[in-house]
């Protein structure tokens, strides 16, 4: 059922969160890896995520995204190539240097070397839930968003690395397949994301209410871009990554307030939060932008509409399943963030 | 513009993250429109124009001037490139606002100036911290004699490696900022040097400058190089001045002292406040509670100013470089003098040589 067999995975970002997991896995499975690290990386920089995984075959590549040749070195005799890497910080135009501008490089890069399949890890922040309707479905067949430049720089860079990559696939038979995770949870990563809610002026500002937050546990996650890499026949496909049984955003709060830390928070009703919204940019608007438009109608309607989510298509193609529940993702993540006592 | 009714087109080369901010200012100046931005890579220009509605984008800077024959060109590129777009610039008959540092090196900047001059050109160098309202009020409290005749400067910046900036440079050892002469430090002290060189009229003050790199060596390349402390002392005719750059201290801030023969008076450009001491004028232990007081005071009225700026909306984070722009742009239609002159511009980049020919001198010789 797999493409490559014994082949070789090329993997960007392997340093990163959900990369040290995927390296791990490939590992584990006694797949050869090639992690591709920025120049300076040092050679210890995975050997936290392989500890006690026997006959690690990875070789760690230093190759800077603005570096072409060094970027063609490094894809030259891999079969499947895993593109993790991305700028998660900064203003939008650095996030665009980073991610896009890079990804351009390593686009041409793998054109050129022929590599048989390049899974591009995309997000749930390219998708055009803003339109879509209150309590809608969101899922492949949801187009690419119209308007990320009224979204977050992190969302508007991986919409143009995504939009970039499909041109790639069109005119140059880039052998694309896109997997679109949604945030991506586990020990290590603070749970509470902007999906949940946000700190301000010292109080947790809870916006989700009742939303489901389409979330996935990094291992599953892992998998999921594994298995991506691994089918065959679908180039040209899309996957909405996230796990079964998503809890509310409501019962997310409640549960870190009971096992993490019991914090302050405000409850803003989805109805104030878009007025807040309205207020905010037209005050960013009116002003000139003396105080940043933290929220927009725009995005509020993209994050906390109140839509549901599914995974039906990750699950028939990739014959891919979260392999840890979120009961017990849930726990491990959460543990590892309470306070030692 | 708002003083006149001229209508100005500018344009932006160089789209990385400083040109967010020179389009917001521009946008905030009524009859100045952007009309193209141009960067060598298609998806900078791209993720600029769209983010902006700016109407033209080009990867071509000939083509642009071409096609859209701007009046002002906002050079947002690293500093290598200042001297050849600025010819470009002059022979197309554009002036130019350009991004700190002027250029890489004084030789750079005086053919920057010659060419702008033989043009008919401006250049206008982006020394917008001196432009920050409590650096003006600063300077104004000079002018009417508040502080006596000026004895000493002190200005200081911190800088946070970590931070937007400091983090994308640190993560890429290919990054412009390593191929200046002085690195990161180069890239920024233009800021501390143009506040404390408006009282310090020499050509060329007597400069003595030490470098230190503090931080642990870890990446084998440029990351590793560049220095993260700099204390510089530069003796004029009329008085004295240092600056400080630091990588270390916090909160990261930037700020100048004038100290007077009357009193000496503090701007901090980050919390915008002024702080002016008289000290005290009670006898022993009272001069204590008195001197306190007055500092007291002084800080009341910077909080009530400050919480009325912020009501009416006046607390922009590059108001300097807004100010320095609107001035550049009256200047150019002959409505005010420039306000760096070209030839203050040319000064503080040979100041700025000297500073890091000697804390390399100096590192070679530790």
């Amino acid at each position: 059922m797999t493409a490559v067999p014994g082949g070789k995975f090329l993997v960007t970002g392997p340093a990163g969160f959900l990369g040290q997991r995927v390296v791990r896995h490939l590992s584990e499975a006694g797949r050869a890896v090639r992690a591709v690290v920025r120049p300076g990386t040092g050679p210890g920089a995975l050997d936290a995520c392989l500890r006690g995984v026997k006959h690690a075959n990875v070789e760690m590549v230093e190759a800077s995204f603005n570096d072409f040749a060094a970027l063609r070195r490094a894809v030259d005799g891999v079969d499947v190539i895993l593109h993790i890497a991305a700028s998660t910080q900064g203003s939008a135009a650095s996030q665009v240097a980073n991610t896009v501008v890079g990804s351009d490089n390593l686009f041409r890069a793998t054109i050129e070397a022929g590599t048989p399949r390049f899974v591009l890890v995309s997000s749930f922040g390219v998708i055009g839930a803003s339109r879509a309707p209150r309590a809608s479905l969101i899922d492949e067949s949801v187009g690419i968003d119209p308007h990320p430049e009224w979204r977050d720089p992190y969302s508007f860079a991986k919409h143009r690395q995504e939009t970039l990559a499909w041109t790639y696939q069109r005119e140059s038979k880039l052998p694309l397949v896109v997997v679109r995770p949604g945030p991506i949870f586990g020990p290590g990563q603070p749970i509470l994301g902007s999906r949940v809610g946000l700190k301000l002026f010292g109080l947790f500002l809870h916006l989700g209410g009742g939303s489901v937050v389409p979330l996935t546990y990094v291992d599953n996650c892992a998998d999921a871009v594994i298995q991506a890499g691994l089918v065959p026949g679908i180039e040209g496909e899309v996957f909405c990554i996230v796990d079964d049984d998503l809890p509310t955003s409501r019962q997310l709060l409640r549960r870190y307030r009971r096992q993490v830390a019991p914090i302050r928070f405000v409850p803003v009703p989805f109805t104030a939060l878009r007025q807040i919204a309205r207020l905010n940019a037209g005050y960013t608007r009116r002003t000139n932008g003396h105080l940043p438009a933290v929220f927009t109608p725009y995005k509020v309607d993209a994050m906390w509409k109140g839509h549901c989510y599914s995974n039906a298509k990750a699950k028939r193609l990739l014959q891919w399943g979260p392999a840890t529940p979120m009961e017990e993702a849930l726990d491990v993540t959460l543990a590892s963030q309470s306070r030692p006592k | 513009m708002d003083e006149g009714g001229v209508l100005l087109r500018i344009a932006i080369v160089g789209c990385g993250q400083i040109a967010d901010a020179h389009i917001q200012e521009i946008r905030r100046i009524p009859g100045a429109t952007v009309e193209a931005v141009c960067d060598v890579n298609y998806h900078m220009a791209e993720q600029a124009a769209a983010r902006f509605q700016v109407p033209r984008l080009y990867t071509d800077l000939g083509r642009m001037l071409g096609d859209v024959r701007p009046d002002v060109v906002h050079v947002t590129t690293p500093p290598r490139s200042h001297l050849p777009i600025a010819r470009m610039l002059a022979e197309q008959g554009a002036h130019a606002y350009i991004e700190k540092p002027f250029t890489a090196t004084a030789a750079e900047a005086e053919e920057l100036v010659d060419c702008a001059t033989r043009a008919g050109v401006l250049a206008c160098v982006g020394h917008c911290n001196a432009y920050d309202s409590a650096f003006l009020r600063l300077r104004r409290l000079c002018d009417e004699g508040h502080l006596g005749d000026v004895v000493h400067v002190d200005t200081v910046m911190g800088y946070n490696l970590a931070g937007p900036f400091g983090a994308v440079m640190m993560g890429d050892p290919t990054h412009w900022v390593h191929d200046l002469p002085g690195g990161i430090a180069q890239n920024n002290i233009s800021h501390p040097l143009s506040l404390l060189l408006p009282f310090l009229p020499d050509e060329r003050p007597v400069v003595s400058a030490l470098g230190q790199r503090c931080r642990p060596a870890r990446y084998g390349d440029a990351r590793d190089r560049f220095f993260d402390e700099i204390r510089v002392t530069l003796l004029g005719s009329r008085g004295t001045a240092s600056l400080q750059f630091s990588s270390r201290v916090r909160p990261p801030q930037m700020y100048a002292t004038v100290h007077g023969t009357k009193a000496y008076a503090t701007a901090s450009l980050d919390s915008r406040t002024l702080r002016l001491v008289h000290g005290a004028s009670m006898p022993g232990p009272f001069a204590r509670v008195q001197w306190a007081y007055r500092d007291r005071h002084e800080a009341a009225r910077e909080f009530r100013r400050n919480l009325a700026a912020l009501v009416r909306a006046e607390l922009h984070f590059f108001e300097g470089m807004h100010e320095l722009i609107r001035r550049f742009y009256l200047a150019i239609q002959g409505k005010q003098e420039m306000p760096v002159p070209m030839a203050e511009a040319l000064r503080a980049t040979r100041i700025l040589e000297e500073i890091f020919t000697q804390c390399d001198r100096r590192a070679e010789e530790a």
